[in-house]
């Protein structure tokens, strides 16, 4: 957003990204542009099979996009010449489906990376590790394999091992749409308190409710493209976009 | 030859006569033994490089992938025996191999060529267990490995394969089943395991049912059993993996 004061950082910078399947046959991703600041939460809304999640997973690089750049922190993270790993470590990502270690327990799911990448001693880690369970109130489950947790424990852990890695920013694709309703209450509270602490989150969810509340900027997509980007009270009470028109109207 | 002689041989009394034990009970001893050592072994050999087969055919890398494809694609697709011999008197006969015996009865100078033509033959369908393996561990466990910042090997090394062991191990243990069956072929080139003791026993004696017949009896005795316990161990995982 040009308008944005210049001690706002821009830390991901979406260029003309563009993804394809079958040689051009399908488009997922449709010439999209996004900025993301330090500090914001984007949340990313729209119909199922509208480019949400494969946009979110490009900016880690889970799709490889097949043209555009997507700068991070100064970096195109679409040239083939970047180490990504070295990104990634900076990048959390929360998926649908937790996607915790299921061999591992709780507390080795939280410092795997951390002590395999050298980042942190084992004991830093398991010191970090310790922290961060108590924070969501689950120290007691160090020890437990993911197996035994319910799936607010299980995403809420999942929420911590990727911030385990003391990451700049936090994906969430879809965190809370593989759980009961009553344990979305549980993950939500958690990520609302990230925001409050100031970490920079991009957010694909179909809970409007979080979005409105909690987003800094909404971004609506359909058929691969971004349609429109606004304030959660603008986009949502007075939305320009026909599509955004229609979508808003079925769901709220 | 009378009609009645054509069937002489089928009498249910040759199918069980086997009075040739007390004196030629030791074949049969020595030759399981052998039987076992050859498959065990075998597929102990296999298991590396058969690991580098699924590896390299899972690679997004062309020529990596086609040039493991095409071992396994040969191997799979010729009869064993064939291999056997290719092996024995093709590259074993470049490289000799002094006799020896070991355990007084496995001929080293026989036993190497065997061992590394069915570690081979071994090696491309073991590739293709680890492959299944590796492939039925859900790709949001990869995903969840690499976004944490660990590379392909080590999200492969420390998430991938300790948690595709599980679907690994059972089929890995069947194949050791199927070797004890197939390294039977390994008779024709004088090696001197389970078959190649009955039939030295029915050739030495003039039995010439009743030794196979108890050849059939041993393997069966060692494959079924064998084959049921793995079925109930695989059970019980999967017992252990319901949430």
């Amino acid at each position: 957003m040009a308008t944005k004061n210049d001690s706002v950082q821009l830390l991901i910078s979406v260029r003309d990204l563009t993804k394809t399947y079958n040689d051009g046959a399908v488009r997922a991703l449709d010439n999209c542009n996004l900025d993301v600041y330090r500090g914001e939460v984007v949340s990313i809304i729209g119909p199922s099979g509208s480019g949400k999640s494969t946009l979110l997973r490009s900016l880690n690089l889970l799709e490889t996009p097949s043209s555009g750049s997507i700068i991070f922190d100064g970096v195109d993270l679409a040239d083939k010449k970047v180490d990504i790993n070295l990104h990634r470590r900076r990048m959390g990502m929360v998926f649908q489906h937790f996607n915790l270690f299921p061999h591992k327990t709780v507390l080795q799911n939280i410092t795997l990376a951390p002590v395999k990448l050298k980042l942190q001693t084992p004991d830093e880690a398991h010191e970090t590790a310790m922290k961060l369970l108590e924070r969501i109130g689950l120290p007691d489950k160090a020890d437990e394999y993911p197996a035994r947790l319910s799936g607010g424990q299980k995403q809420r852990i999942a929420i911590v091992r990727a911030l385990a890695m003391n990451p700049e920013v936090m994906l969430f694709d879809e965190p809370t749409s593989a759980l009961d309703p009553e344990m979305v209450g549980e993950v939500l509270d958690l990520m609302r308190d990230l925001a409050r602490d100031g970490m920079t989150m991009v957010v694909v969810t179909h809970e409007m409710g979080f979005a409105r509340e909690v987003a800094s900027r909404v971004v609506f997509m359909d058929m691969g493209s971004i349609k429109e980007e606004n304030t959660p009270d603008a986009l949502f009470d007075a939305p320009k976009d026909p599509r955004l028109k229609e979508f808003l109207a079925k769901i709220l | 030859m009378t009609w009645s002689g054509l069937f002489e041989n089928m009498s249910p009394a040759n199918f069980i006569n086997f009075s040739f034990l007390p004196k030629f009970g030791t074949f049969f001893i020595q030759g399981v033994e052998y039987t076992l050592i050859l498959s065990v072994i075998a597929v102990a050999i296999a298991v590396i490089p058969a690991l580098l087969l699924a590896l390299m055919r899972l690679s997004k890398n062309r020529v990596v992938k086609s040039v493991s494809g095409a071992y396994i694609a040969l191997f799979r697709s010729t009869p064993l025996l064939v291999q056997l011999y290719i092996i024995y008197f093709g590259v074993f006969g470049l490289i000799k191999i002094p006799s020896y015996n070991i355990f007084g009865f496995i001929d080293i100078a026989r036993f190497i060529p065997g061992v590394v033509a069915l570690a081979l033959n071994s090696a491309a369908y073991v590739a293709e267990i680890f492959r299944a393996g590796i492939l039925a561990v859900d790709i949001g466990q990869t995903e969840a490995a690499r976004s944490l910042g660990l590379n392909g090997r080590q999200a492969m090394s420390l998430v991938v394969l300790p948690q595709a062991i599980k679907n690994i191990l059972p089929a890995l243990a069947n194949e050791i089943i199927t070797m004890v069956k197939e390294s039977s072929i390994c008779m024709t080139l004088g090696m001197t395991e389970l078959m190649w003791g009955a039939k030295t026993v029915a050739g030495t004696t003039y039995i010439t049912i009743a030794p196979y017949v108890l050849a059939a009896i041993v393997y069966f005795c060692i494959n079924f059993p064998a084959s049921k316990a793995i079925e109930a161990i695989e059970r019980r995982m999967r017992r252990g993996d319901k949430k």
